[in-house]
């Protein structure tokens, strides 16, 4: 898990302007929005399994919990499953490809969260349906453009992308302006995590953040395992956020309720609202916790047996 | 055998056998006394005495035969029995819980069609600072954190900005790559003027592999872009739909009229007399519907018009 503990920082340069109110007065209600609206953030891999859908789907309901409109949109054609991690599986039954035929407007095949209102989601195509050969790939860019011009644009767009760099991934990317990369501490994933950004990076998306999922600091406390500083100095990107390793992740997806709504917090989810913090603040984690350690042992007296 | 051993085996089997002591008693045999009443009531003492002995005397036998010819399956099949039942009682004691519970407000809620907040039954989280957490503690003079009751060592992020652009160059070598544009399927051959590096071949059986559409380009983003009123298929099925119900509406009307009988004929003549006038029709000249000769791109043009106009509408 990670963080971005200010002493550890060099002392900031003297600010020209006062500091907001929030941080005045030392804690802080919400994170300050950064760029223009609505920003268009992918979140990619490239190798399946690393937490991909997992952390959209967690960015996407702190968004929404942060009183950020924000759109989820699954442009896994094949295989569809972002629906299912927020719990509306059954409330799919217009996607993308029917706004394409013409059988619905854009704004009725999204659908809305229930306890979110915030939050949005659309699925690209019906997993036995295919889209159009010709321009197929534009319809992401087309639905960017207008999710822009609506009378109420989100503040977020984050785009779930299928593993692999085939045409799936080419239409995910078209309409991105920041990249989000999941991987996890193990070579292989490193390996597709960094031809991945080097095909980003081609295409013009230079704001490349990675997320390192499921970490175990028992492991890295033994060498087995890769530390979150490790994998950035692998791939030389600033880094987003750390997940640990949480079994509450498995549990939150059979419910259908993203981790980061649980209450009291897990870790897991604790470290995605803080990379969801730092996604709305353009900023990148400066310190990582690197591995547990044991705690000192209190020193024990002669009268410690007596409860003193 | 030698003879001494042989002399040794007989005469052992010649003395009588060793009275054991419980061996008279287990076969219920009794020594004969004589005696008077008070020995008899010894005696009858000592009869159940001699009986409780000998069911005492028999457990050990009997647990041992029990366990001899129990085994392991029948412990095992015990303890499932047990764990059956034990499922058998939960679930019944759950479906009681159900039966009262059916049916209540609470199900609604949990089913998404009621808000929670507005019956009071969820309070609302008050949102926490992740940064600024009880369940977080940073201790600045060891650069330890700790985080749900676990202490973890704090290391500084190393990556410079000069590390970051090397990276950059690095992945830019290694990794040449146009976006591809143009979307084919496989098998098929490549249009001349198209740039190779820019096509990305499509598997039969990809989700972006249906190679013909019932709408063009410009009409699947006009839908996208469609932010009100009826959409672009459902509107043409609704007026393809009109349109046959007033033509199978007008012939109902015209057959059972029996004054059309005659406009029939008239009219049969009229397209006898049309069709020989088609003949001598100019070059790019046709029939509209009243019958008249107009020229064929007057009639193009006006179809246009009727079709931008329904797009304005849109």
């Amino acid at each position: 898990m990670a963080f971005a503990p200010r002493l550890l920082l060099p002392p900031p340069p003297p600010a020209r302007c006062p500091p907001p109110a929030s941080a005045r007065h030392g804690g802080r209600t919400a994170p300050e929005l950064s760029g223009p609206t609505p920003r268009v953030v992918v979140v990619t891999s490239g190798k399946g399994g690393v937490g991909k859908t997992t952390t959209t789907a967690n960015l996407a309901a702190s968004l929404a919990r942060l009183s950020l409109p924000a759109v989820a949109v699954d442009a896994d054609a094949g295989l569809r499953n972002l629906d299912l991690l927020l719990g509306l599986e059954n409330r799919v039954h217009l996607t993308a490809a029917d706004v394409l035929a013409g059988d619905c407007r854009l704004d009725q095949a999204l659908v809305r969260h229930r306890a979110l209102h915030d939050l949005q989601l659309l699925c690209l195509s019906k997993p036995r349906s295919k889209l159009p050969l010709a321009f197929g790939s534009k319809t992401l860019t087309w639905v960017a453009d207008a999710l822009r011009r609506a009378a109420n644009p989100p503040a977020f767009i984050l785009i779930d992308c299928p593993a692999g760099v085939d045409a799936g991934f080419v239409t995910a990317i078209a309409p991105a302006e920041e990249a989000v990369l999941v991987t996890t501490p193990d070579i292989t994933a490193l390996r597709d995590a960094d031809r991945v950004a080097g095909l980003l990076e081609c295409d013009g998306i230079k704001d490349i953040k990675i997320i390192v999922n499921r970490v175990r600091p028992d492991l890295v406390k033994g060498e087995d395992m890769m530390s979150a500083l490790d994998v950035q100095e692998m791939l030389g990107l600033p880094l987003l956020g750390v997940v640990p390793e949480d079994a509450e992740v498995i549990r939150s997806t059979n419910r259908g309720v993203p981790l980061v709504l649980n209450d009291p917090p897990t870790p897991a989810g604790l470290a995605l609202e803080q990379a969801t913090w730092r996604l709305v603040e353009r900023d990148a984690m400066t310190a990582v916790m690197v591995e547990e350690q044991e705690r000192p042992k209190k020193k024990v007296g002669f009268f410690s047996f007596f409860g003193g | 055998m030698a003879p001494t051993s042989v002399a040794i085996y007989l005469s052992f089997r010649f003395l009588p056998p060793r009275p054991s002591p419980f061996c008279w008693q287990a076969r219920g045999l009794r020594p004969i006394r004589a005696s008077t009443n008070g020995e008899r009531k010894v005696g009858a003492l000592e009869r159940r005495v001699g009986d409780l002995r000998t069911v005492v005397a028999s457990v050990p036998p009997a647990v041992a035969a029990i366990r001899k010819n129990i085994g392991l399956n029948y412990v095992a099949g015990f303890c499932l029995g047990i764990t059956v039942l034990a499922a058998i009682a939960r679930k019944v004691i759950i479906r009681t819980h159900e039966h009262g519970n059916k049916g209540s407000v609470a199900d609604l809620v949990r089913r998404g069609q009621l808000k929670p907040g507005q019956r009071g039954i969820a309070k609302p989280r008050v949102y926490d600072d992740p940064f600024n957490n009880p369940l977080v503690k940073i201790d600045e003079g060891t650069s330890t954190a700790q985080v749900f009751g676990k202490e973890y060592r704090m290391a500084p992020v190393r990556l410079t900005k000069e590390q970051q652009a090397m990276h950059q160059k690095r992945r830019s070598r290694a990794y040449q790559w146009k976006r591809p544009t143009i979307f084919l399927k496989e098998g098929d051959s490549l249009p001349p003027d198209v740039d190779p590096d820019t096509v990305r071949w499509v598997p039969v059986n990809h989700p972006f592999a249906a190679a013909s559409s019932e709408v063009d380009e410009e009409t699947a983003k006009q839908n996208v872009y469609q932010k009100d009123g009826v959409p672009s298929r459902v509107k043409a099925e609704h007026e393809a739909l009109q349109a046959r119900l007033q033509a199978s509406d007008n012939v109902t009307k015209f057959s059972s009229d029996p004054r059309n009988t005659q406009c029939n004929d008239r009219q049969l003549r009229l397209s006898g007399e049309s069709s020989g006038n088609q003949q001598n029709l100019m070059p790019g000249m046709v029939m509209n519907q009243n019958g008249q000769p107009t020229f064929e791109s007057e009639k193009h043009r006006s179809g246009q018009n009727s079709q931008s106009k329904s797009l304005e509408q849109q």
